[in-house]
């Protein structure tokens, strides 16, 4: 039975139900997880983005089965992680960044052998594909180097190389670039993609502070803070969701009037000339803010009868980034704090308390209305 | 960096059937796991010889002086080899102390446990793993002080039972590794703690153990040592075995009795260890300290 | 302040001066140490746990103090108080060496290890042998109280007979401050041997410790040794430091150094050493030692660097 004809009829690789978890630490209880409800396909690529302290990596340990639910239910692949932990260990692996697994003084090559035998490899195939994989991430010249002496992007590779030792069906990366240059994050990056796409049914659950990266590898994301899922979706469709009017940005030769000519004409929000106009140039730029995509006709023609010559025009797309200041109310530099999981969790949960709302939408209403609350 | 050979899995395969392994996979994989843990123990070793001036030369030395001590006092040259014999085994009991009890601790330290716990393998075989790579270092150790103390100091065996003679030393040595399994669970639990309980189990052990003279000669401390500590009972039944008709020695339950009190000690040991381990899994997973870097 | 302010500083601040920081003074070194001694002493001797101090102070010192005298009274049964004394006051004496040895390099193994700081110790304007040093001398304070109690025990319970009126304070108190140098210095040495090794260096201390059983006269007196093996004896400064510590505590008790067929009394002639001559030996062994063990930590420190050792971490 391969996995093409049955990726449709398998469960969720990730399904999770009214997931909760809470630290029981002092001087209070802390609930990292509050509620959360969770459902990623096989075969899909899933980010999780969030601030630290948000509960990302609680979720995580959760999924690997590192740690209990305090209430709720979570499943990989249809088994319980609470009660089917072994199974689950058969065909996940983890990877995060920074990790400092192994022993320094074992090869880079010895040190992955290991592992392979941990995960049930048999000895031959266990070298065979410890030098596969040595090739394949791009370790072969320090195949034999001790692991104490690999630099932080060599390392970061053969954590990688570990964690598809055992050809896993679920991959979980948490924060895997984090400290690596441009290069080696790029070279991660296309490993995993190559990796994912090898085979249907392959799944990553991602957890990243860098937005491009989500953008670039992950087909839904959730947005997560203090415990809860502000947003699940495309990255596209979360960018859509914070969009609520068109803008543009128009290059003309001149404008006769200005931008107040243009700010005049139905449909029209605002338009004001960017920064980088150049009038003595030819060159003006304006920014121009519609209602909606079909109010842009009625400049187009506008400009026409003004004489003005249209040199480019492009439309502004939100970034996640913009998407994520949007629901969670502040960057990632603004985090509460700089820790995430069981000892993030001071902090972490400011009273959240419910469940996860029903819908994406919902949450992205409420966020508006403390914002206009909030007097912002 | 690509390379579809590593990456392309197997065809046919499906995730779920893929979890669902066969006793055999199982016991292949724990099989496999022990081997896995066993052999930084023994590269480490091989890639750094200066153990064998701190665990081989110097632990001889140390022997050495006991054997003086008994030289000055003028006692009967078999207590030389009851020194010589403690001094050997000692090497085991301390690996099972620094190597063993200790090393989840470490390797929660090191990140390494979550990735244990996070692999498919039982904990169990990555414990005797460690076992085994330390038993190789621990053998060479005990041997060496015993076959150059024994030739230096002209230490004269008289052994008449030797089947019995390596059943004991086989099931001193599990035993000694069951207590050393569930303590790894014990010192994990207590975290911090472990580093001090190590040290604490270390010369007051020694001594209710009679590391340097029969611990019959302890009365009821030895009594109690012998019920609960493998070190102490092995040790006394080998002294008995290795030395057989030392009036020294008498005092204490027969080498066959002993024998059957190590293997009670295995089973209650080992079973305690798989248990603890459980335990200790269930709480570690349910209070979130698998790891360090996570907290 | 604005930003762009606080960049460039206050101006009405004393301006830096790299020199001021470029040589450290004596003033600075001392803090070092007195820092890294109140570390030590706050890591390796928490006294807020009562567990700690009984192991530490309590069940270790006796437990080794308590197996020479099951030894003896096994074997000698009534061998004389005068020997009993010698190896009880010897080898209470042993928990502040073991102490002092294992403070530098335990630290070394801790630090990098477990705490993960030795690099940042490293980097730190203090110098990294002062820090040691103060650590050592952290664990061996404790372990002196272990010392102190093992003999409490010793007087109470196993009868060991001390003559306060006989004792020589002078040549106690001189013994014990000049035997503290070498005691830390040998504890450097191993620290530097462990900034080589893999974490499982943790028993070297305890081995080295061992090991020097045999040749400073602990236990038993020096002359039962081979003569090579005797002559090691007599260079190290441990076997002067418990010489001088028995000869002011027991005056007049069996000497480790001397005696018949002592190397000691074939080439001097005489029974013992005198007080003078054991505290001129201490301080004439232990400067060399503690020369040669900051000549060693020194190349070891210089490997370290050379190989990258100071920011592994080896277990296995």
């Amino acid at each position: 039975m391969s996995i093409e004809r049955t990726t449709a009829t398998l469960p969720p690789a990730i399904s999770v139900a009214g997931l909760r978890r809470v630290y029981d630490v002092k001087p209070e209880p802390v609930t990292a997880l509050g509620g959360v409800d969770l459902e990623v396909a096989p075969g899909e690529f899933f980010g999780l983005l969030g601030p630290n302290g948000a509960g990302k990596t609680t979720l995580i340990k959760i999924l690997t089965t590192l740690l209990l639910p305090t209430a709720g239910e979570a499943r990989i692949f249809g088994f319980d992680v609470a009660t089917d932990s072994r199974r689950i260990r058969r065909i996940m692996n983890m990877v995060a960044g920074g990790e400092q697994s192994g022993y320094g003084i074992l090869t880079v090559r010895e040190q992955l052998w290991m592992f392979s035998q941990f995960y049930g490899l048999g000895t031959r195939e266990g070298w065979r594909r410890v030098d596969e994989l040595i090739e394949a991430v791009g370790l072969a010249e320090q195949r034999v180097q001790r692991v104490s002496t690999l630099a932080t992007g060599q390392r970061q590779k053969m954590n990688m190389a570990r964690g598809l030792l055992n050809d896993p069906w679920i991959l979980f990366l948490d924060e895997p670039t984090l400290g690596l240059d441009v290069a080696a994050a790029r070279g991660i990056r296309e490993l995993i993609l190559d990796w994912k796409a090898a085979v249907p049914g392959r799944t990553v659950l991602l957890t990243t502070h860098y937005m491009a990266e989500a953008d670039e590898l992950c087909e839904r994301i959730a947005i997560v803070d203090r415990g809860r899922i502000l947003a699940i979706g495309s990255p596209e469709e979360l960018k859509r969701r914070i969009q609520r009017e068109s803008i543009f940005r128009l290059e003309l030769d001149h404008l006769d009037g200005g931008a107040a000519r243009l700010a005049r004409l139905p449909g029209v929000v605002s338009a004001a000339l960017a920064a980088d106009s150049d009038a003595e140039a030819q060159r003006v730029v304006v920014n121009l803010v519609l209602v909606e995509d079909a109010a842009l006709g009625a400049v187009v023609t506008a400009l026409g009868g003004l004489g003005s010559q249209i040199l480019a025009l492009r439309k502004s797309e939100p970034t996640l980034e913009d998407v994520f200041i949007e629901l969670v109310g502040r960057g990632f530099a603004d985090g509460a704090d700089d820790t995430d999981g069981a000892g993030g969790h001071a902090g972490e949960d400011r009273g959240s308390g419910g469940g996860m709302p029903a819908t994406a939408e919902v949450v992205v209403a409420e966020v508006e209305a403390e914002r206009v609350e909030a007097g912002r | 960096m690509s390379a579809p050979a590593a990456l392309a899995g197997s065809p046919g395969r499906d995730p779920r059937a893929d979890a669902e392994w066969s006793r055999r996979r199982v016991l292949g994989n724990n099989l496999r796991a022990l081997v896995g843990r066993a052999y930084p123990r023994i590269r480490g070793m091989a890639g750094e010889p200066s153990w064998v001036l701190f665990e081989i030369l110097l632990p001889f030395l140390t022997t050495s002086a006991f054997v003086l001590v008994y030289r000055a006092l003028a006692a009967p040259e078999a207590y030389v080899g009851f020194v010589v014999l403690g001094g050997a085994l000692s090497a085991f009991w301390l690996n099972v102390v620094w190597m063993m009890a200790s090393q989840l601790y470490w390797e929660k330290s090191q990140g390494n446990l979550e990735l244990y716990f996070a692999a498919p393998m039982n904990l169990m075989s990555v414990l005797l793993g460690m076992a085994i790579g330390g038993l190789v270092m621990s053998s060479t150790r005990a041997i060496a002080v015993l076959v150059v103390a024994s030739l230096v100091y002209g230490v004269a065996f008289d052994v008449q039972q030797w089947l019995l003679l390596g059943v004991v030393f086989l099931l001193t040595l599990t035993a000694l590794y069951g207590l050393g399994m569930m303590l790894a669970s014990l010192f994990l639990l207590w975290s911090r703690e472990a580093w001090n309980l190590a040290n604490l189990m270390i010369e007051p052990i020694w001594f209710v153990s009679g590391l340097n003279f029969p611990v019959g000669r302890l009365g009821m401390l030895g009594a109690l040592a012998i019920a609960t500590i493998p070190f102490a009972v092995g040790l006394d039944a080998m002294r008995q075995l290795v030395f057989a008709g030392q009036a020294s020695l008498l005092g204490t339950p027969s080498p066959e009795a002993e024998a059957l009190i190590l293997v009670g000690m295995t089973v209650v040991f080992v079973a305690l260890a798989r248990w603890m381990m459980r335990t200790i899994e269930r709480m570690a997973r349910g209070r979130g300290s698998l790891s360090i870097r996570w907290q | 302040m604005s930003a762009s302010e606080r960049a460039r500083g206050d101006p009405g601040a004393t301006p830096f001066v790299p020199s001021i920081v470029a040589e450290a003074g004596a003033g600075d070194t001392l803090r070092a140490f007195r820092t890294a001694a109140l570390l030590g002493w706050r890591v390796e001797s928490n006294w807020t746990d009562p567990a700690l101090f009984f192991i530490y102070t309590v069940a270790r010192p006796i437990a080794s103090l308590l197996l020479f005298v099951v030894m003896i009274q096994i074997v000698g049964g009534g061998a004389n108080d005068e020997i009993r004394a010698f190896v009880i006051l010897g080898s209470s004496l042993w928990a502040t060496l073991v102490a002092g040895i294992a403070g530098p390099a335990w630290s070394v193994l801790e630090d990098r290890e477990r705490y993960r700081m030795l690099k940042y110790l490293y980097l730190s304007p203090a110098s990294f042998l002062v820090l040691l040093v103060g650590r050592g001398v952290a664990r061996l304070a404790a372990g002196a109280i272990g010392t102190a109690i093992a003999l409490v025990f010793a007087v109470l319970v196993l009868g060991l007979r001390v003559d306060v009126a006989r004792v020589d304070w002078p040549l106690l108190l001189t013994t014990l401050l000049l035997g503290i140098p070498p005691i830390v210095a040998i504890g450097v040495l191993l620290g530097a041997v462990c900034l080589q090794t893999r974490q499982e260096s943790w028993s070297y201390p305890d081995a080295f410790a061992g090991s020097m059983f045999l040749v400073t006269g602990v236990v038993f007196p020096l002359a039962v040794l081979p003569d090579p093996v005797e002559v090691v004896g007599l260079l190290n400064p441990i076997t002067w430091w418990i010489a001088g510590v028995r000869q002011a505590v027991l005056p007049g008790g069996p000497t480790s150094v001397g005696g018949e067929g002592s190397l000691w009394t074939v080439v001097t002639g005489s029974a013992s050493p005198d007080a003078a001559t054991v505290v001129f030996a201490l301080f004439a062994t232990g400067a060399l030692i503690t020369l040669a063990a900051t000549a060693i930590f020194r190349l070891s420190e210089r490997r370290a660097r050379d190989q990258g050792l100071l920011d592994r971490t080896t277990g296995s």
